[in-house]
């Protein structure tokens, strides 16, 4: 029986990487981004743009395709400073959204991270794997997001055809 | 399959890493060593009954590289990073 869920390939989105510790983030791109998020793996919204805390010193900047000419405007890229290091990604990552009763289902199969509500909340984002591939997930409403490397599109949209069967 | 605690992420499937090699000795001076002693740092790879040091990545997670000791015998982790969450 198949699952009730819809899963659509999103637009390709604005992305923007961005290394350094949180002070030089902040000094150099503060009012362009929504405030820093404090825990791990957690991703906090302003102004249709969302900043994840991905790792270490590592930040990922998403907004809508057509905000990403006055994102780099604002950020200035080539004119960071030593300290860090902000690079626009947003031909590298294709989004996937998974939405629907079942939605979880559907990521229990692909992913092995405990998404349950309770230890995967509406405030978090974190790279793990989805069928086996380096993926980012976060959580949308009625679902999740799922991004991965723009090659592995095709891949995802046929594992998720066969695992919503 | 093994949970490894990342510093970053807290604990995480296996499969989100990649196996790093074990932790080895330092490299001697080759000038100060016996040639047993180098032929040994050169080519023996720990690999004891019980606990081992070993470097993982977290390739598929938040990119951390991290230590951990692991027990050959069971795959428990039986001392996570110092900060491992």
């Amino acid at each position: 029986m198949p699952y009730d869920v819809t899963f659509t390939r999103l637009e390709t989105q604005a992305l923007f990487d961005l290394k350094g510790r949180r002070e030089a983030v902040q000094e150099w791109a503060g009012e362009a981004l929504p405030a820093c998020p404090d825990q791990p793996n957690s991703k906090t919204e302003a102004g249709g743009a969302t900043l994840m805390f991905i790792g270490p010193d590592h930040w990922l900047l998403r907004a809508d395709l057509a905000r990403e000419a006055a994102l780099e405007a604002t950020l200035r890229p080539a004119e960071a400073p030593p300290e860090m290091s902000i690079v626009r990604v947003s031909d590298t990552l294709a989004f996937f959204r998974v939405i629907g009763p079942e939605a979880s289902e559907i990521l229990a199969i692909a992913c092995p991270m405990d998404l349950h509500e309770s230890r995967f909340g509406p405030d978090t984002a974190s790279f793990t794997e989805a069928f086996g591939i380096k993926a980012l997930v976060t959580r949308c409403e009625g679902g999740f997001e799922v991004g991965v490397e723009q090659s592995f599109g095709p891949m995802m949209l046929d594992c998720l055809t066969r695992a919503s069967c | 399959m093994m949970q490894i605690p990342c510093p970053f992420c807290g604990p995480r499937n296996e499969s989100e890493f990649f196996y790093g090699g074990p932790v080895r000795p330092s490299r001697p001076d080759p000038a100060a060593v016996n040639d047993e002693d180098w032929t040994a740092w050169l080519t023996q790879v720990p690999n004891p009954l019980g606990p081992v040091q070993e470097h993982w990545w977290h390739a598929r997670g938040c990119g951390t590289w991290l230590t951990i000791w692991r027990d050959t015998r069971t795959h428990d982790v039986v001392e996570a990073p110092d900060d491992a969450g």
